[in-house]
């Protein structure tokens, strides 16, 4: 009987010794096997707008969750729909515990209305007949392309996703619904010039609503850049001007141009964008300035797919709910830079409050050790436990004000809401570190060069008394711009690339840097 | 000469059809660590193949020969995660189930990410009766490698404890469409256990059928013989399930197996033989009695129902409570008790165990004996109790 039981349990020794003994290593983690749940990038910021004067007092922040990597906009004939069994979630923590005090959630329908054609999208023009010689039964005139898309209610419009919002505070579901009484439209892929009007699609899935937040989910331009296969490649950044590997010149550091190839360039990402007044987010409801703890939040988002519980029947206490967490993201390259490969899936799947397990891969990077034995010595590290890197795990300064309660150690986006926006002229790419205190660590904008700065801050050590010395402060990939330029108003995200004349910027080419 | 060495080699390509899966990785792992015998993943791959051959025989000596495989693979390597894994693995085997969840969670904490790590806890917290913390790794399984067939055998075994058969049925019938081709012992273990599934559920000619094609795979496969043989008690077929039985006994001879041939006898009403069976079987149990792997439930039985000694049966109960609480313990406990005249105590152990969802047949008669004596009185009920004796 016992024996029998037993077996029971020990099945999966057995049911793949080959993989437990010999590749266990090869099995990718768990996103690199759902890309459509693989978060890229999540972004948080006090909303701005171009001509702004310094120091206007905050009004809105605009929270980016980017999904679904490396998108080639040729790569027809079905594109990039969102994934109606995903949920995808923005979560807010008001109160400085790591949980969610307020969650946005986004769900996607897709509809098919071309089934009988060859791909999802097409139209030109006006429309295109059939001409004098269309062989029978179609009789000449019949129209048979479309009209060029240019809303979300044309024909050629083949496969159209709507979606859903709802803001969730404690047990409140309140739905954000399109006043227009039509759903929310994404905007689709940018397939090229002859088969829609992209822009004009942009703007018209763009909502403003009345009760002053804004939702935009779609596909776009990949705003992150970096030199990811240099990166990737063991650390083997470029050699540039200094003559050092990754480290830049004062005058390459300085320049808004790319020294190396942008690796993202030319690829496109699913994007979900939401603006919210800022005292919707508050826990005390309103406006607060900078000095006020109230002021900052912590914000992350989720995947999430359906699950399978081991119970059937609803018993919450053990399976909290139908929702298996696929990817979060709080802190940009948290989990890809910082975090061990044995424990990137566990990462993945928990919950930010429950992050000090992971503590001594915030306060002993590996990264940093690397680049350190990479260098031979010549880039100097901290001693761990690095607590200078606290304020990306903690409520702290200084991004929080002083007084906040610091928290539990987890991978949140800390941003204050009451520092003013800095008007995007005279905004600093290297953020808190480039003395713009509106950019990472406080918060995260489109442009802020997270890579350099988790170079120089992570790796470099910069803010450890000591370390904010050449090379340290110097490192960077040579990737300084995104290829596409940003809209300076919600979502503040650019066009996707066309998929007809979509281009990736190469090393040796112009603008991507030496090959070695 | 040419024709002796073409002798040779049909007689090696019948030895080869012959082996069975774990055979061949034995040899395969033998063969190599011949050539490279300082490879450490070569000694882990041995002590897993012996380890699979101890599950497809039933024989424990081959945990013994795993263990020596893996000393000499953490002596090259001292620490090494695979190693160790498979350490847990062998401790599982060997029932030593607190140890094997006390190296398991340090795995546990140095890979979070390691699917199969979740499952030795899953196996572990299962065998102590810890079943929430064993749905807990199971739901971390599911979660982390959806439709994996070590989460849905062990998920599938959960929900038979909790009472779900159906959803039991499922995940089982998943893990099989899952199962990686080539994986025959795996195939037909799957197949026994629903077949096991599908008896409980009432479909004896379709668990029949299953358990059948267990036996097509792996011919003489001890756990499908006793598979088809409690289906062949349920369906009042007790010659059959005698043969079947005995056959199960010569290729797997555990105490326990003997317990179920000579209950098996008794019904078909072999009474001598059944008597000398019983006879044996004390013996051989009495003899492993003090190891971690071991017939003591079916002891407890025999001694609370057939030898005469309820005091005997509760001293046994208890030392194997110390072990590990699972419900099959917890019942044996609870008889026990009920036998020793303690009905209150037995009582409040049954319905730990039914708390959790089981619905055993033979669990369920005897809660239903300890519940009509605990209503009944305590004398009339101990009566009662012995009415309903499993026969």
């Amino acid at each position: 009987m016992r024996k029998q039981i037993l077996a029971a349990l020990l099945i999966s020794v057995i049911a793949a010794p080959q993989m437990s003994v010999a590749a266990n290593h090869r099995e990718a983690p768990i996103t690199a096997l759902d890309h459509k749940a693989d978060i890229t990038d999540v972004f948080a910021f006090v909303s701005y707008s171009a001509g702004q004067p310094p120091g206007m007092p905050p009004s809105k922040v605009t929270l980016i969750l980017c999904v679904d990597p490396l998108l080639e906009p040729a790569n027809g004939p079905n594109w990039f729909p969102f994934d109606p069994d995903i949920l995808y979630e923005i979560k807010v923590d008001n109160n400085h515990d790591a949980r969610a005090d307020i969650t946005f959630r986004f769900r996607f329908s897709t509809e098919q209305r071309l089934p009988g054609l060859f791909q999802v999208y097409a139209g030109k023009g006006i429309g295109v007949v059939a001409p004098f010689n269309s062989p029978v039964p179609i009789v000449p005139g019949t129209l048979i392309v479309p009209r060029q898309i240019d809303s979300f209610d044309d024909p050629g419009l083949g496969q159209r996703q709507s979606y859903t919002v709802t803001m969730v505070r404690g047990n409140r579901e309140v739905p954000l619904e399109n006043e227009a009484d039509e759903p929310f439209f994404a905007v689709p892929a940018n397939v090229g010039p002859r088969t829609m009007n992209y822009s004009l699609l942009f703007s018209q899935g763009t909502y403003h609503l009345s009760n002053g937040i804004s939702v935009f989910a779609g596909t776009v331009d990949d705003p992150f850049w970096i030199d990811l296969g240099a990166a990737f490649d063991t650390l083997n950044l470029r050699t540039l001007g200094s003559g050092i590997p990754a480290v830049l010149t004062p005058g390459e550091d300085l320049a808004a141009q790319n020294f190396a190839s942008d690796t993202v360039s030319g690829y496109a990402v699913n994007a979900i964008a939401i603006e919210v007044p800022i005292e919707m987010l508050t826990r005390t409801g309103r406006l607060e300035p900078a000095s006020s703890p109230a002021a900052t939040i912590g914000v992350w988002a989720t995947t999430s797919r359906p699950r399978v519980t081991v119970r059937r029947s609803p018993e919450p206490a053990l399976t909290e709910g139908p929702w298996r967490q696929v990817q979060r993201m709080g802190n940009p390259l948290f989990n890809e830079l910082i975090v061990g490969t044995g424990f990137k899936d566990r990462f993945s799947m928990e919950e930010p409050a429950n992050d000090a397990q992971f503590a001594s891969f915030a306060l002993d990077p590996v990264l940093a050790r690397v680049v350190n034995a990479l260098t031979a010595g010549v880039v100097a590290i901290p001693d761990p436990p690095r607590l200078d890197l606290l304020p990306l795990v903690k409520y702290v300064p200084p991004i929080a004000a002083p007084n906040t309660p610091a928290g539990p150690i987890a991978d949140l986006l800390r941003l204050n809401t009451g520092v003013p926006a800095t008007p995007p002229a005279s905004a600093s790419r290297l953020g808190l570190l480039g003395g713009d205190p509106a950019g990472f660590p406080n918060g995260r904008r489109l442009f802020d060069d997270v890579t350099d700065i988790a170079l120089r801050v992570v790796v470099g050590g910069v803010l450890v008394s000591g370390f904010d010395k050449f090379p340290n402060n110097r490192l960077g990939d040579g990737v300084n711009v995104n290829d596409a330029p940003y809209r300076t108003a919600f979502p503040y995200l650019a066009d996707a690339p066309s998929g007809r004349n979509r281009r990736h910027v190469d090393p040796g080419e112009p603008g991507g840097g030496p090959v070695n | 000469m040419k024709y002796g060495s073409f002798v040779a080699l049909l007689c090696w390509a019948v030895t080869v059809a012959a082996q069975s899966p774990a055979e061949r990785r034995i040899a395969a792992a033998a063969r190599a660590l011949s050539a490279s015998p300082s490879r450490y993943e070569l000694h882990n791959e041995l002590a897993l193949a012996l380890a699979r051959r101890a599950r497809e025989t039933g024989d424990p000596g081959f945990y013994l020969r795993a263990e020596e495989a893996l000393k000499e693979s953490l002596r090259i390597a001292p620490g090494n995660f695979e190693g160790q894994k498979v350490k847990v693995w062998v401790l599982l085997g060997k029932h030593e189930f607190s140890q094997a969840l006390e190296l398991a969670r340090e795995l546990n904490r140095q890979m979070p990410d390691d699917v199969q790590v979740y499952g030795m806890l899953a196996d572990a917290y299962a065998e102590l009766g810890q079943y929430e913390e064993a749905e807990k790794a199971v739901q971390w399984m599911l979660d982390l490698r959806p439709g994996n067939v070590a989460a849905l055998t062990r998920g599938a075994y959960l929900r038979e404890l909790f009472g779900d058969l159906e959803g039991a049925l499922d995940f089982m019938q998943a893990a099989l469409q899952r199962l990686p081709g080539g994986e025959t012992e795996d195939r037909a273990w799957i197949l026994t256990q629903l077949a096991h599934l599908s008896r409980l559920a009432g479909r004896h000619e379709i668990a029949a059928r299953l358990a059948g094609r267990a036996l097509q795979l792996m011919p003489g496969y001890h756990y499908a013989l006793g598979e088809l043989a409690r289906i062949c008690t349920a369906q009042g077929k007790h010659e059959e399930a005698v043969m079947l039985l005995r056959q199960r006994y010569r290729a797997a001879p555990h105490p326990e197996n003997l317990y179920e041939l000579a209950m098996a006898l008794e019904r078909a009403g072999e009474l001598l033989e059944a008597q000398e069976a019983f006879v044996r079987f004390e013996q051989e149990a009495r003899r492993e009695s003090v190891t971690a792997d071991n017939a003591n439930r079916e002891l407890v039985f025999y001694y609370a129902d057939r030898a005469g000694d309820p005091p005997l049966a509760l001293r046994l109960a208890d030392e194997e409570m110390q072990r590990g609480r699972d419900v099959h313990t917890r019942h044996a406990y609870a008889w026990a008790l009920f036998r020793n005249g303690r009905v209150a105590e037995a009582a409040r152990e049954i319905e730990t165990v039914l708390a959790v969802g089981v619905r055993d047949p033979s669990i369920l008669e005897h809660a239903a004996a300890i519940r009509g004596a605990g209503s009944g009185g305590l004398m009339g009920g101990a009566a009662k109790g012995a009415r309903n004796l499993p026969q």
